[in-house]
């Protein structure tokens, strides 16, 4: 076994999973231009849709996927319509209403699942390379990243995202010219969403699931998205890769506990040199 | 024919007065008047409703068997419940209601030593006695013994930070193992528990190779993981009995490491958890009493799984369990509900609870550790849980 190359591949692996649930809060931030305070209850029913498909015996992730973007969509864009559209010029009132949205589904989930951790099987890892393990969910939330991040890059490049890129920048240019951008903003609002059960599905196996277990990655991914700028998604990607090496590099070499403090210390410097994000160090933005 | 109701009415009253008064031979009814009421204050809300919610299922069992046993002194057992959230201000408030406003006559709880430690406070000032199942910092007796007027009415049934070092210590020493590793929670009774295992191990020359404490904001097990497995313990002390438990032994496994994991409790006591967790090594955990260790045992285990559908983890259940029924026996020997009265009789006597028999030292402590009261060790197979302690002989 080499510790060192071990504790990097899976810094990697910790990054993506940052990146994952990054990539839909970033969304919401950069178009609907809200802080999503529910953003991590997405990714808790996720977790609790692979869990119950698990328990059904559909171990099938796609399966999983499938049922729980669809049904985190339809909330997202529910929430979307209903609540953020109309209070969204009172910044409070979103924060606020989102958290309560958030800690309602943390009750409902403790009705429907009980409060005790569930855990679905991991199964083994997907192969040893010169003694350094490569963890399934680890590389499984690499890939889902990777291929999450460049789809909403190319989709913000091509002539379908044009709107969406057009209300991020210019919100009175797009209402002015006659897009519905009401609806471009639940829509938004429910893929994001969609994107966070999604990330929740994918990363079930390898955590213990109970009902709050969002608010850890909602509060990561905040760090990320705000550190890295929100308008560009290469950034966002770099940043969660980033910090999740320095994580667990720190708690490998010092203690665990040093890899929290590690990470908001490089958070804080970032932010005082850049308080723009680090994107403002990067050509080009994608909205 | 209203002359006929009128006359037989008073036969008919006093016919179901009769039956009422002979029918309680097969079915044993709390008694009627003023309710026992008892406070149970349990986090139920928050990151730590998982425990609080089998805290007080296993509180309502034991008031349900005493009610069907005709309540305590004749009385019917009223539980009066309290949610703390897993907060010191919010577990604090809740006693003071519950004891000056509800007039609770005792408390059952709480569950983290923190919040334990602000009720004691209240519930002596109002002199309410205290039974804590769980929290095991040693603040709690130190209290006891310190202010022995003053908080006289505390007493814990849950095994204390050194008293629960000591029984793990006794396992794994007779294991026969030399190197060991403890991770665990950063919290506070978790450090003191690994710091009192490593003086209980030292005296049995086990030595601790690897020590972390991870933050449950950002745990970082890979790296744990990793590190603990280059410093080659052959068993791990696993110090968390929440639901990062679980994540944690998925990372060491799916790293490949093949030491024992010896767990404090908590959620890895969980049928549920343990089913969807790799065996390909030996899982230990520690429990206060397992199905099969003694007829009591497998008694509760069984109405507990019936009434609730899913097997007692051994802690967080199973010592609030005790920690009710030990209280309804003491006011029941005392013989009135007088606080002063069940202190002296908790002090004196020896009450049988499904983990063994507790009796209680001068700091009211519960005994653990003797012959009559020493916990289990189980070890999770494919098929279920197997007692490996007390008993077992070495790996």
């Amino acid at each position: 076994m080499l510790p060192f190359a071990q504790v990097l591949l899976d810094g990697l692996f910790t990054g993506s999973t940052y990146a994952l649930i990054a990539a839909g809060l970033a969304l919401i931030l950069g178009v609907v231009k809200v802080v999503n305070l529910s953003h991590g209850a997405f990714f808790s029913l996720g977790a609790y849709i692979a869990y119950a498909l698990s328990t059904k015996g559909v171990s099938n992730p796609a399966v999983a996927v499938l049922l729980a973007c669809v049904i985190a969509f339809a909330f997202g864009v529910f929430l979307g319509k209903s609540f953020i559209n109309p209070v969204r010029s009172h910044p409070f009132s979103v924060a606020v209403g989102t958290l309560g949205f958030a800690i309602l589904f943390e009750q409902a989930a403790q009705m429907l699942w009980g409060p005790h951790p569930v855990s679905i099987g991991a199964g083994p890892p997907w192969a040893v390379v010169d003694g350094v393990v490569v963890r399934r969910w680890g590389a499984i939330s690499l890939i889902a990243s990777t291929v999450i991040l460049l789809a909403i890059a190319l989709f913000l490049h091509s002539r379908f995202g044009l709107p969406v890129k057009l209300i991020a920048e210019e919100e009175e240019i797009a209402e002015s010219v006659g897009m519905d951008v009401e609806k471009i903003r639940y829509l938004t609002f429910g893929f994001a969403s969609a994107a966070a059960a999604a990330a929740g599905v994918l990363l079930a196996p390898a955590t213990s699931i109970t009902p709050t277990m969002g608010r850890v990655p909602l509060i990561l991914s905040l760090i990320v998205v705000i550190a890295s700028g929100m308008e560009n998604i290469a950034a966002i990607f770099l940043l969660a890769v980033g910090l999740g090496l320095l994580s667990n590099v720190s708690a490998y070499l010092f203690s665990p506990q040093w890899s929290y403090v590690s990470l908001l210390s490089v958070i804080c410097l970032l932010l005082l040199l850049r308080p723009e994000g680090l994107s403002a160090t990067m050509p080009g933005r994608d909205y | 024919m209203r002359r006929l109701v009128a006359a037989c009415l008073p036969g008919i009253v006093f016919a179901l007065a009769a039956l009422l008064i002979l029918l309680p031979e097969g079915w044993p009814q709390a008694g009627t008047g003023d309710p026992l009421r008892i406070g149970v204050l349990a986090p139920l809300s928050g990151p730590f409703a998982s425990g609080g919610s089998a805290f007080l299922q296993a509180v309502t069992l034991a008031a349900e068997q005493a009610n069907s046993e005709g309540g305590v002194l004749g009385r019917r057992v009223e539980l009066l419940v309290a949610d703390t959230q897993g907060r010191v201000d919010i577990a604090r408030s809740e006693a003071m209601r519950l004891v000056s406003r509800e007039k609770a006559f005792a408390l059952v709880g709480a569950y983290l030593s923190e919040e334990t430690v602000g009720v004691i406070e209240v519930a002596s000032a109002g002199k309410a006695v205290v039974i804590v199942p769980v929290a095991a910092t040693a603040e709690i007796t130190d209290h006891v013994r310190r202010e022995y007027d003053r908080y006289r009415y505390v007493f814990r049934i849950g095994y204390s930070i050194p008293q629960w070092a000591e029984m793990m210590a006794d396992f794994l020493g007779r294991q026969g193992y030399t190197r060991y590793a403890f991770v665990g929670a950063g919290i506070r009774w978790n450090r003191e528990l690994s710091r009192e295992l490593g003086k209980a191990l030292a005296r049995r020359q086990v030595a601790l190779v690897y020590e972390a404490f991870y933050s449950s904001r950002n745990p970082a097990f890979e790296s744990v993981a990793v590190a603990v497995a280059a410093a080659a313990p052959e068993v791990l002390v696993l110090g968390d009995p929440g639901g990062n438990a679980a994540e944690f032994v998925k990372r060491v496994r799916e790293g490949g490491a093949t030491f024992p994991i010896l767990s404090v409790g908590g959620t890895l006591g969980d049928a549920r958890i343990a089913a969807t967790l790799p065996l390909s090594a030996p899982l230990y955990v520690q429990a206060a009493a397992w199905k099969g260790a003694s007829p009591a045992a497998t008694r509760y285990a069984e109405a507990f799984e019936r009434r609730y559908g899913y097997a007692p983890v051994g802690y967080s259940d199973t010592l609030p369990y005790d920690a009710a029924m030990i209280l309804f026996q003491a006011i029941r020997a005392a013989g009135r509900t007088d606080s002063d009265a069940v202190v002296k009789t908790l002090e004196a006597g020896a009450f049988p609870g499904i983990a063994g028999t507790y009796r209680f030292d001068s700091s009211h402590q519960a005994e653990w550790g003797t012959r009559e009261l020493r916990g289990n060790v189980i070890r999770w197979e494919p098929g279920g849980a197997r007692i490996v302690y007390p008993g077992s002989k070495k790996r």
